[in-house]
């Protein structure tokens, strides 16, 4: 492997603990994500995957009811720290949800929601923004000609990838997301797979999935989240062909057993 | 910076907004209150009333609001846990829509209308004059739609699971209503009743025509022509007066009574209200 | 027992429809648009208190609306559950205080208060017994109702969105206006529909401040004159005066339908926004 990628982002020692009943989300996680490469997160339901992504976007602060200590370093800078400003933070990192989420409004204003609001267009610039965010998201052919129909009446598949779009907008080099196929048919998950992977190389890219034929598809290196003592913890991570064949944890022995 | 500072405008106004609201309940509530204590005393609500509401306290009054409450409640609750029960085991699904917005449509009855209807329905058809037992009748009918709702609300809680668990064990429906859905019921149809009670209590227009007077009632002895004293149509009356001072304290009072039976009532309802929601939220 | 409950409703209704006939097939359209109500004379336009009606519900609005949305914004997005639990109880306490109490407060406090805002603008008034107070008494007492539906609708977001909204880098503020308000919408708008049919609804309160006074003129000074709406009109003695003679009674009773379609207008448009906020999306 010669063009090995530098580490983005590095996950320290993340623990998330639930105030009311100290139990522990995740426990001492440690995990570096390397740069413009897609690293999956698999591991059985509960193991704590999603909460790990909102640590990093920092939307995990919208949920008063835990507590979290540890690092995560975005190029060397702890995004936990008090100077960093968490709006602008999400700016730079894109997240979409498996629930595809439409606001209210025209596919063209979805797509530039909060470009728009955080001055990343201008009047000029905004349909030249939103055609490149729509083809990125391989959605442009089939909304070209309905850019000002409301978003509503898109198919799931469709609201998927406009979220997608909407997310590109801002530019952000990193895109976290969390199992965005699963609600979605066949047809719908190859295209937003094909979308993600070319996404590559210009974008760091988590992917959570709890298909391990996901991850083969899509993944150069994957980490494995299992619960151990009902608390999420990192139980292996590597490349991911490695981890796959030849998984050396038992957990992951186990996951990668009961699917295949 | 511009949306830093729209973000904290924002919270700004809406928490002021908040707090302008609770500093208003607590003014409201405390105003009464501290007025009213001066009033309290035991002679004032255990003595009748003398010198058109100057002077004496307010027996009667009472008495005739709990022969109301006491009235429609023992109407509205065998009414609403058979609509209850209806609407739940029953009722086919373009009954049911029927039915509620029947429901919706009488809770948005102006009580004004209701005090008219009763007072063509009682007074005028039936021949009644004033009645305790017309109020307390119209008022049943008034309170019904919280009856159900809150009773309703507390049913459809019951998981689906047990339901079906008590038909798979061979009972019909009757003893379905009977063994699962009214014992489990009960502290839905509890809720409503103290909501309930708290509104026919302070209800005045329901009752301006039919069964309520100034003075002159103390215990009813039969049904026509028995009109009621009442809490909220003394302080109605008097409040047309309000620029006697000698009035004041009979006022304030009386307003205390009342404040205190509504928000007790309704305060106890809140417990059960609160655990209804979250057994309905973990299903 | 339920078909009791629909069958006594529809009998209600209809006894209305038919009590007001006499009444407007003397008057005609000329019941809702003359501002003419002398029962001595047998003449009854109730255009006065339909507009009495109207204009103290809209004051209310007025003032309580802003009030309530922004406390509701609090309530359902900006505070913990448990500060929220509470907040709601004292709201929902406050909405069971009973209208007389209100009228109380209304005819010792709000009636001087409104006579020296009049001394200080310098409106001639003979009294603060007018439309104006009523609706500043009304504001209070509907802004419980409203702001406890607004949180629901509010509520009832789903918290995807928020969370897709402030993952792109919005904040709470911009989020809270741009993506939760206009989803909450129908449901807001419902309850600001509930709250003018209490407003137009209200009786007792009103009768104690409006001043009781008929055959205004239909203007914006009239709001700082005494009034009457409709509710007023028939808590009053007339009622009672009305039972007598077959015209006037029938008079009343027409009255008594505008004000129940109005109200049940208001409701059930209302339900209708708020059921609708449940399925959609």
């Amino acid at each position: 492997m010669n063009n090995v990628p530098r580490d983005l982002i590095n996950v320290r020692n993340l623990s998330v603990r639930v105030r009311a009943t100290g139990r522990m989300l995740l426990r001492d996680v440690s995990l570096d994500v390397p740069q413009n490469r897609i690293t999956g997160i698999i591991g059985p339901s509960g193991a704590g995957k999603s909460t790990l992504l909102k640590c990093i976007n920092r939307l995990i602060d919208l949920v008063p009811s835990v507590h979290v200590t540890g690092e995560v370093l975005l190029d060397g800078v702890d995004v936990r720290a008090k100077s960093c400003d968490a709006d602008d933070l999400r700016r730079r990192i894109g997240i979409v949800f498996q629930q595809p989420v439409t606001f209210h409004g025209s596919i063209a204003r979805n797509v530039s929601f909060a470009a728009r609001r955080l001055g990343l267009v201008d009047k000029k610039n905004e349909a030249q923004v939103v055609e490149e965010s729509l083809r990125a998201a391989n959605l442009w052919d089939e909304v070209k000609d309905r850019l000002h129909h409301a978003a509503h009446t898109l198919s799931v598949g469709q609201q998927q990838r406009l979220a997608i779009a909407r997310t590109l907008a801002g530019s952000p080099d990193v895109l976290l997301m969390d199992e965005p196929t699963s609600a979605l048919d066949a047809a719908s998950t190859a295209i937003v797979e094909r979308t993600i992977l070319g996404l590559r190389k210009s974008k760091t890219i988590l992917v959570v999935t709890h298909h391990l034929q996901q991850a083969r598809r899509l993944a150069d290196f994957v980490a494995c989240l299992c619960s151990q003592d009902g608390s999420g913890t990192l139980v292996e991570s590597g490349v991911c062909e490695t981890v796959l064949l030849t998984p050396r944890h038992a957990e992951t022995r186990r996951l990668v057993g009961i699917v295949g | 910076m511009k949306r830093r500072a729209f973000n904290v405008g924002f919270t700004a106004v809406a928490a002021l907004a908040a707090a302008a609201s609770v500093a208003l309940f607590a003014a409201i509530l405390g105003t009464v209150l501290w007025r009213g204590f001066d009033a309290l005393s035991w002679s004032f609500v255990s003595e009748g009333m003398r010198a058109a509401g100057a002077e004496g306290g307010i027996v009667y009054q009472i008495a005739g609001t709990a022969i109301l409450v006491l009235t429609a409640v023992a109407a509205a609750v065998p009414l609403a846990a058979g609509a209850g029960v209806w609407l739940v085991m029953y009722a086919g699904n373009a009954a049911k829509r029927a039915f509620e917005a029947t429901l919706h449509a009488v809770n948005g009855i102006p009580s004004i209308v209701f005090g008219l209807l009763g007072f063509a329905f009682f007074f005028e058809l039936l021949g009644l004059k004033k009645s305790w037992l017309a109020g307390g009748l119209l008022l049943a009918l008034m309170i019904l739609p919280t009856l159900v709702v809150a009773f309703v609300e507390k049913l459809r809680s019951i998981p689906q699971s047990t339901i079906h668990a008590a038909f798979g064990l061979g009972l019909r429906r009757g003893d379905v209503v009977r063994t699962v859905l009214l014992p489990q019921g009960v502290s839905g149809l509890l809720t409503g009743t103290l909501l309930g009670i708290a509104r026919a209590a302070g209800e005045t227009a329901p009752i301006l025509f039919t069964a309520a007077i100034f003075s002159g009632a103390t215990i009813p002895t039969g049904i026509a022509d028995n009109p009621v004293l009442a809490l909220p149509y003394h302080i109605f009356v008097l409040a047309q007066d309000s620029f006697d001072p000698a009035m004041r304290s009979g006022m304030w009072g009386t307003a205390a009574v009342l404040v205190v039976l509504v928000t007790c009532a309704s305060a106890l309802a809140i417990p059960l209200r609160l655990k209804i929601g979250e057994e309905a939220a973990r299903e | 027992m339920t078909a009791v409950v629909c069958l006594a409703v529809g009998g209600a209704v209809l006894y209305l429809v038919a009590g007001s006939l006499t009444a407007l097939r003397q008057e005609g359209w000329a019941f809702f648009t003359t501002a003419r109500w002398s029962y001595r004379h047998g003449e009854f336009g109730a255009a006065s208190m339909l507009f009495g009606s109207i204009a103290v519900a809209l004051m209310a609005l007025l003032l309580a609306v802003p009030l309530a949305i922004a406390a509701a914004v609090f309530l359902s997005e900006m505070c913990s559950r448990r500060v929220r639990v509470a907040l709601k109880v004292a709201v929902e306490l406050l909405a069971g205080i009973p209208s007389v109490v209100y009228g109380l407060l209304g005819v010792l406090f709000l009636r001087d208060w409104i006579a020296a805002l009049f001394d200080r603008a310098g409106v001639d008034a003979l009294s603060a017994d007018t439309l104006l107070t009523a609706g500043v008494l009304l504001a209070v007492m509907v802004l419980p109702t409203i702001a406890t539906l607004s949180d629901d609708a509010l509520h009832a977001v789903p918290r995807v969105s928020r969370e897709a909204a402030r993952g792109l880098g919005l904040t709470r503020a911009e989020t809270i206006a741009t993506v939760v308000v206009p989803h909450a919408a129908p449901g807001l708008i419902g309850a600001v529909l509930l709250g003018f049919g209490r407003a137009v609804g209200e009786t007792i309160a009103v009768f104690l401040v409006v001043g009781r006074a008929d055959n205004r003129e239909l203007s914006l000074n009239a709001l700082f004159d005494a009034g009457q709406t409709i509710t007023s009109k028939l808590g009053g003695s007339e009622t009672n005066i009305a039972a007598g003679d077959p015209m006037h009674g029938s008079a009343m009773i027409a009255l008594g339908l505008v004000l129940l379609t109005l109200v049940l207008c208001a409701t059930l448009a209302a339900e209708g926004l708020r059921g609708r906020l449940a399925g959609a999306r």
